[in-house]
């Protein structure tokens, strides 16, 4: 079984690089769409993993720990620096509201729903249960903007004004993702008598906030002069991967505290633009990383997680529905959209992996890492099943 | 005067900076660790720290002159297990292989900076330099320490035989340079010229033939302590097939990157993380199973392996300055990473312990460089200003000096443990003076800023 999935590998990863090379070739829109996310890059992680050469083992794994803080920290304030919130007030308060209240439904719906087959799945404590629905929950609350892009070229007229909400509120959405997210780590920690001891937590959100603001002024203190980019790439580099750690000796998420830095950082710096191009410079090469270190610890074990995943994905089908449904409740302005506005809302795209990946680490166990590989199915799900769905909301547009 | 006060204010925001990561430090140094996840998160924390007060620590020393690598230095030695302890031993050998990747982007600029057509120009003067500075560096040292011997703690108690060969690879190990450094510098000063490209190729050569010289120092002393007389030919020939072997995957490494900056271009970096991580890996790898599984210690060269890719890259391919480009983009945090880490690894202890017997080696040592090179340039008709500077760019030491040290002393166990101390205190002063007077002589050549 092993030789014969490691043989399948080395022929999807031949034709990957088939397709790097020569990038003219003509591939269906399914697997255009594939590639485009970079999904083959969860499969060479699988690959170099322990379950397949051992390449990226326990070890090599564990040394590499200051470049997936990295990782998480980069991501988190890449989607930070998103939160400006001059450009955000650019747009009508209502697709702000939409955003959120999309968001906001479908984690609800996914929340409620893993919560309540989470025990026929797998034996876990009701703390674990709670921690995995919230995580799943806001990875679901994401949507990705790259299925979107595919489209926006092509299509016009009303069309055009959808793809371009459609847009808005994938940049929006994470947002729901990421606050919801918090709570995992505040009230859920892995170490449950840091969780005990949480519950009188003042003195804990007193130090939280102490910390946050020095973190602020030691940032701004590198910032007051201007530097060249490759200083700022290593103020930037330093910074991402100080925050970090600080982040992991509290207990807390390497992901959410730079996203945190990263929004104050936005709307104070003036640098902001530079810091923005260097983030932005290795987005990609950071999240095919991302992908390459979830794959090497994909647990593919048996088949019942296909089947699973695809539990996870109808689920989070249904709370994207209900939530773009709900959208043109919310007055006039919105109901230029159509009802099934969730159609477009399925692509998951790069944060959720971020998500996952933070969960991982915080909660390093065996069921963290089953629940991260169901996660991951469902996710391909989506990025195949999205051109298509978008596709038809398009189509009734016309 | 105002760029006096704006140093001054410069100044006065990184103290503040030090002051406030010095806090956090603190801080996080009094919180009780229980799970690994924290533990892995000190770690990060003092990597962040490290690189960051190296940042701060480079601009400051900037302000006298100093090159930034000193800085960066500094704030590892700073950060290390003998004064504040930030970065314990246990955290800096855990950070090895972030060390290795940064080396081999190191060697894959080091490589790429050498230039075919310079060194074919300036081939008489490298050749020289490499030949006489090897043999007074050792003449010197070995004489220095066979002399002088009897007068250390660490030594008297050697009986003469043991002496002589402690001198030998004491002496062999003192040729080895630091290319890393060396590029670091050069890069920082934006130096460019004939004097910058031969004591770059000068040092760059150097390390690859203090392999074979190192290899038969150690024949040597085996003669010296089991009798015999030829050295073993195994032994030579299957160093000669782990150097070949390490520059033919280097060149075929080159071509593999020439063919990916030609047709895909994209995601150049991720892609070279890819070369220096799989080259990092698979070397410790193979030579792993080689000594295992074979019982042969060959020992593929990661560090070899890069140069010769990178120079393939620059000198047969159409990529060599885009290629160069892309790596300088990312030099800085790296250069960060990599000497701040060294600094950390920088052994005190052994300094403390043997100073005196170490001071006396580095002198020997620096009148070696400066007598070879300005023997060789003074025979190569190269300009004085060139002969009398090129030794303070060949003092910088670092890690190969170590791994020879360490194999010496798993071979000589008698002497071992004595060797690695003295040789440990050497890098010590070496790599803190070195860095400072390289840049100075680029400055008096005047080869600074002209890139």
């Amino acid at each position: 079984m092993k030789i014969f999935f490691a043989f399948l590998l080395v022929i999807f990863l031949v034709f990957s690089g088939y397709h790097l090379s020569f990038r003219k070739l003509r591939i269906p829109l399914f697997a255009r769409k594939f590639y485009l996310t970079g999904l083959e890059f969860l499969f060479l992680g699988l690959l170099l993993g322990p379950q397949f050469l051992n390449i990226l083992d326990l070890k090599t794994c564990e040394a590499l720990e200051p470049v997936t803080a990295l990782l998480l920290g980069w991501i988190g304030m890449l989607f930070g620096f998103q939160f400006e919130f001059s450009k955000l007030r650019r747009f009508p308060r209502v697709f702000f509201l939409a955003g959120l209240l999309e968001s906001l439904l479908t984690w609800v719906v996914v929340f409620g729903g893993i919560y309540f087959i989470l025990p026929f799945i797998l034996q876990i404590s009701e703390h674990m249960r709670i921690v995995i629905s919230m995580v799943l929950a806001s990875a679901a609350a994401c949507t990705a903007q790259t299925g979107l892009a595919m489209f926006s070229t092509r299509k016009s007229g009303n069309n055009q004004s959808i793809i371009r909400f459609l847009r808005y509120l994938s940049s929006i959405d994470g947002l729901v993702a990421m606050l919801a997210l918090m709570p995992v780590f505040v009230f859920f920690p892995r170490n449950t008598e840091i969780a005990a001891s949480r519950f009188l937590f003042g003195y804990d959100i007193f130090i939280g906030i102490v910390i946050f603001a020095a973190l602020l002024i030691l940032y701004n203190l590198f910032l007051i002069y201007r530097r060249e980019q490759s200083e700022l790439a290593l103020i930037i580099i330093g910074m991402v991967v100080f925050i970090s750690g600080f982040s992991s000796v509290m207990n807390f998420s390497p992901l959410l505290s730079n996203f945190f830095v990263g929004v104050c950082m936005v709307n104070m710096t003036s640098e902001k633009e530079k810091i923005f191009t260097t983030l932005v410079s290795i987005e990609k090469p950071v999240y095919l990383l991302l992908l390459i270190f979830l794959g090497s610890s994909w647990h593919l074990q048996s088949f019942w997680v296909l089947a699973v995943a695809a539990g996870y994905f109808v689920i989070r089908f249904a709370g994207k529905m209900i939530g773009g449904f709900s959208i043109s409740l919310l007055g006039a302005k919105m109901k230029a959209y159509p009802p099934g506005l969730g159609l477009g809302l399925i692509g998951q795209g790069g944060l959720p992996l971020a998500i996952l990946y933070d969960f991982q680490q915080g909660f390093q166990s065996e069921t963290a890492s089953i629940v991260v590989g169901i996660a991951l199915i469902s996710i391909g799900y989506c990025d195949i099943a999205c051109p298509t769905l978008v596709g038809r909301l398009l189509k009734k547009g016309e | 005067m105002p760029q006096t006060i704006a140093k001054k204010d410069h100044l006065l925001s990184y103290l503040l900076i030090i002051v406030l990561m010095g806090l956090l430090g603190l801080w996080i140094k009094g919180i009780d660790i229980e799970t690994g996840r924290q533990q892995a998160g000190v770690i990060i924390f003092s990597l962040g720290l490290v690189m960051l007060s190296a940042y701060v620590l480079a601009q400051i020393v900037n302000f006298f002159n100093l090159p930034l690598l000193t800085g960066y230095i500094f704030a590892g030695i700073i950060a290390g297990p003998y004064i504040t302890g930030f970065l314990t031993a246990e955290m800096v050998d855990q950070l090895r292989l972030i060390d290795d990747l940064a080396l081999s982007f190191i060697a894959l600029m080091a490589g790429g900076e050498l230039r075919l057509a310079l060194i074919a120009r300036q081939g008489k003067s490298i050749f020289l330099s490499i030949l006489f500075v090897t043999a007074l560096v050792i003449g010197l040292v070995v004489l220095c320490v066979i002399f002088m011997g009897h007068y250390f703690n660490m030594t008297s108690g050697f009986n003469f035989i043991s002496l002589v060969i402690f001198a030998i690879l004491i002496g062999v190990i003192c040729v080895a340079r630091s290319p890393s450094s060396a590029i670091a510098v050069i890069k920082e000063c934006e130096a460019k010229g004939p004097f910058t490209g031969m004591i770059l190729a000068v040092t760059i050569v150097t390390d690859v033939l203090i392999i074979i010289v190192f290899t038969i120092a150690m024949s040597l002393s085996k003669i010296l302590i089991k009798g015999g007389s030829v050295i073993q030919l195994t032994e030579m020939s299957g160093l000669m097939f782990e150097i070949l072997a390490s520059l033919i995957i280097g060149v075929v490494l080159g071509q593999v990157i020439s063919f990916y900056m030609e047709r895909i271009r994209r995601d150049f970096l991720l892609f070279l993380l890819f070369l220096a991580f799989a080259v990092a890996r698979l070397s410790i790898g193979f030579n792993h199973v080689m000594e295992i599984q074979y019982d042969i210690s060959l020992h593929l060269e990661p560090l070899l392996i890069c140069m010769s890719a990178g120079f393939f890259v620059q000198n047969f391919s159409r990529f060599g300055s885009s290629f160069l480009e892309s790596l300088e983009k990312m030099s800085l945090p790296i250069y960060a990473l990599f000497f701040s880490i060294a600094g950390a690894s920088l052994n005190f202890d052994s300094l403390i312990h043997c100073w005196p017997l170490a001071v006396i080696i580095v002198v020997a040592r620096m009148a070696g460089l400066f007598g070879g090179s300005w023997l060789a340039g003074v025979i190569s008709h190269d300009p004085p200003v060139f002969n009398r500077n090129a030794w303070m760019t060949y003092v910088t030491q670092a890690g190969v000096s170590i791994g020879l040290a360490q194999i010496a002393a798993r071979k000589f166990p008698e002497i071992g443990i004595y060797l690695n101390t003295v040789v440990l205190a050497i890098i010590a002063i070496n790599q803190i003076v070195g860095p400072i007077i390289f840049k100075m002589a680029l400055n008096n050549v005047g080869e600074s800023g002209r890139q």
